[in-house]
């Protein structure tokens, strides 16, 4: 066998090499755009953060648009989570091997907005007669920069209470409205037992999406009008975490472990070990056919006012495009034709995000059968996103920073958000 | 006298019983300690396995269920259905498989060389080579990149296999290895006209297949789990491997379906299983030939 060695090594090497030739070529034939290509077809190439089941709807909704169009042929592609998307496009457009299109999660898009990657895509909604008010505000929020609109929404979801009714029937508890009913009824659900808590009152993930939701309901701005500096110097910040603080010392709120924080507090909801929890939008479509009791979903609790944050991701045209007309159509398409968002947004459970969708029949039927969604669109009314700065998503990690000192180590919660907003203005000067 | 010698025998008798209950009590206490560790190392094999078999609803349940209540075989299907995991797995093997075996072409001339031969800046070259092994793919991803797409190779498996061609861990391990082997050997053999090549296959190789074995299971482990390099090197489902698509199995938001995304790592870890009984053989097996020399 040893004296083989190096024959099999030259052959399989040999192999190899044909192996990977031929899967280059085939490759080249299957995806890449052959510009010239005799049948006349414009390949779109379009990247997603979209897997699981969302992954298949989106392929599902791709294959419509390709069944119905003979000259276009839109490619979808996975390109991991909104952040690994993120930095695969940072490469690809210094490369030159970017997409036509591109799913980028909202908070991103101002970032490549400044870049000046983005396309105006203006003159493509006069010509397709698509208006800016066909979209429902809160969603907008991440759309236009520099007077470019840039992106349109596409997958956008909120956080939400989810409510496990049964729960509180058992001891008579209303629905909370606001932080002091929640203080309440999370209170009121607690079980305690030899010094040990059995079931905690509510919780949520790890997340700065929360702490922002609730500094928006005290009615303060995660930054200011400036964009110089926080924008929750009133105590807002403070009243924040001062809450949720209280209510983590009383096993009202269970803050849960960083790692996969957002898994553990949606077992522990489906499991009763908690009764209500503050998540996405996102997860309702597996929690009703998975839990045993009356689930609901309501408005996150207010305080001072009603207010949301927004989540998931936008659309976006690539400058760089080559074939900027054929990708409209695709976006287009997506936007207007039923069998395009509209019957993506009826499998995948994320928010619809024209108003002509809302008013869709098809729309209208579903939210009779699952209301939960409904509650979900409504509150969109007091959608509003605070931190909005090209240096977000680098500050969110010192927000982060700030959850964890305050939430895991106790740290004094005025020192702390003092240091973060020392930290924010030094990042937002840059 | 005879007190003393009695005393003798006594003291004897009690060192050999204490010796027969120290010992069954030393080994047990042994197997336990192997059994803790075995069952530590083991622990997210079968829950992963566990997690495979079980309904979304048994996933998301808290205490964990342990075992399933009817095994669901259809999660297998479901994950290899949600793309095209034959393209994956063609993949997975065409590039772990380059990449073993043109590591091996490169690496053994090389520290052969290192190791036997005196030539000047040998130290120097070596030093080199060392600190290839140091810098992490991350800070070299991007110029690789824009260097392999401006020669158009970005569609191809190349990018996958090309940067990996050698293996400074392995230099520096076979290097080491091929020390210990008496030049006298190598004298003898270049005696016997035996040219370079032949003295590296009939007296480097096989003399050394522990360390190969050892360097080829890494590699093949490290490459053919990888996830951050094919993600970043890939733009198309056509050139990616099966970590890529078991990647797409999860939800970017909401619920993720883990008895899916288990049953797609479970297919995973298999052939590792595989090559892993098969390499530890070759290494147990070589290290009794090694013995003799």
């Amino acid at each position: 066998m040893n004296k083989r060695f190096p024959a099999v090594l030259l052959a399989a090497a040999m192999t190899t090499g044909l192996l990977a030739g031929c899967s280059d070529n085939k490759t080249e034939q299957a995806s890449s755009n052959p510009s010239g290509a005799p049948q006349g077809k414009v390949t779109v190439q379009f990247w997603h953060s979209l897997g699981g089941k969302n992954g298949d709807y989106i392929n599902e909704m791709i294959k419509r648009f390709n069944e119905t169009h003979d000259k276009i042929e839109v490619v979808g592609t996975f390109q991991g989570s909104y952040d690994e998307t993120v930095t695969k496009l940072q490469q690809a457009v210094a490369a030159k091997t970017g997409p036509d299109i591109t799913m980028l999660e909202r908070a991103y898009v101002q970032m490549f907005a400044d870049a000046e990657v983005l396309e105006d895509m203006t003159p493509y909604m006069k010509k397709s007669q698509l208006n800016v008010d066909d979209f429902p505000q809160g969603l907008m929020g991440h759309s236009t920069f520099n007077k470019k609109l840039v992106s349109l929404p596409f997958n956008r979801s909120t956080p939400i209470l989810h409510v496990n009714k049964t729960m509180l029937d058992e001891k008579g508890l209303a629905i909370p409205k606001t932080w002091d009913d929640l203080k309440k009824v999370a209170n009121a659900l607690v079980i305690k037992e030899n010094g040990e808590f059995k079931r905690y009152g509510f919780s949520m993930p790890y997340d700065t999406w929360y702490p922002i939701a609730m500094i928006s309901q005290a009615k303060g701005k995660f930054y200011n009008d400036a964009g110089t500096s926080i924008g929750f110097t009133n105590g807002e910040g403070v009243k924040t975490f001062k809450f949720l603080k209280e209510l983590q010392n009383t096993g009202a709120l269970y803050y849960p472990p960083a790692q996969d924080s957002g898994n553990i507090v949606n077992q522990m909801f489906t499991s009763g070990k908690i009764g209500m929890m503050y998540q996405s939008t996102g997860v309702i479509g597996s929690l009703k056919d998975n839990v045993k009791f009356d689930y609901v979903t309501a408005y996150l609790p207010m305080d001072q006012v009603y207010a949301t944050p927004t989540g998931g991701a936008n659309l976006a045209l690539m400058s760089a495009s080559a074939n900027k007309d054929a990708a409209w159509e695709f976006i287009n398409w997506a936007m207007t034709d039923p069998k395009g968002g509209l019957q993506f947004i009826l499998d995948s459970g994320y928010l619809p995000f024209t108003k002509k969708m809302v008013e869709s029949p098809q729309m209208k039927a579903l939210w009779e059968k699952e209301p939960n969604r409904k509650v979900a669109y409504d509150q969109l009314q007091y959608a509003v996103d605070t931190n909005k700065h090209v240096a977000w998503p680098q500050d969110m990690q010192e927000f982060f920073k700030a959850i964890q000192a305050i939430m895991y180590d106790n740290k004094d919660i005025e020192s702390t958000l003092d240091t973060f907003k020392k930290e924010t203005e030094r990042l937002l000067k840059k | 006298m005879l007190a003393q010698e009695k005393s003798v025998e006594t003291a004897q008798a009690y060192s050999i019983r204490s010796a027969a209950v120290i010992k069954p009590f030393r080994k047990s206490l042994g197997f336990l300690l192997k059994l803790l560790m075995l069952l530590m190392f083991i622990f997210p094999f079968l829950w992963m396995i566990s997690t495979a078999l079980q309904t979304l609803e048994e996933t998301l349940t808290f205490p964990p269920t342990w075992i399933p209540s009817v095994p669901q075989w259809i999660n297998f299907v479901q994950a290899m259905s949600a793309g095209p995991f034959a393209t994956y797995a063609k993949n997975s093997i065409i590039i772990t498989l380059s990449i073993i075996i043109l590591q091996s072409a490169v690496m053994i001339p090389a520290a052969y060389a290192f190791a036997k031969y005196k030539f000047k800046g040998n130290a120097l070259m070596f030093g080199m080579v060392l600190l290839a092994f140091m810098i992490p793919g991350q800070v070299t991803f991007i110029p690789v990149y824009l260097m392999l797409a401006d020669a158009g190779l970005i569609k191809s498996l190349l990018p996958q296999i090309i940067p990996f061609m050698s293996n400074a861990f392995g230099i520096f391990l076979l290097r080491q290895y091929f020390m210990q082997i008496p030049h006298e050997l190598i004298e003898a053999a270049r005696l016997d006209n035996a040219s370079e090549l032949g003295i590296m296959r009939s007296i480097m190789i096989p003399m050394s297949m522990p360390a190969l074995a050892t360097i080829a299971l890494f590699s093949f482990v490290s490459h053919w789990n990888d996830y951050f390099w094919p993600l970043v090197m890939t733009d198309s489902a056509s050139v990616r491997p099966l970590t890529m698509g078991i990647a797409m199995l999860r939800e970017t938001e909401g619920i993720s379906n883990w008895h899916i995304i288990m049953a797609g790592n479970v297919v995973l870890v298999v052939p590792i299983l595989i090559v892993y009984m098969f390499a530890s053989k070759q290494i147990v097996k070589a290290f009794v030939h090694s013995g003799i020399k």
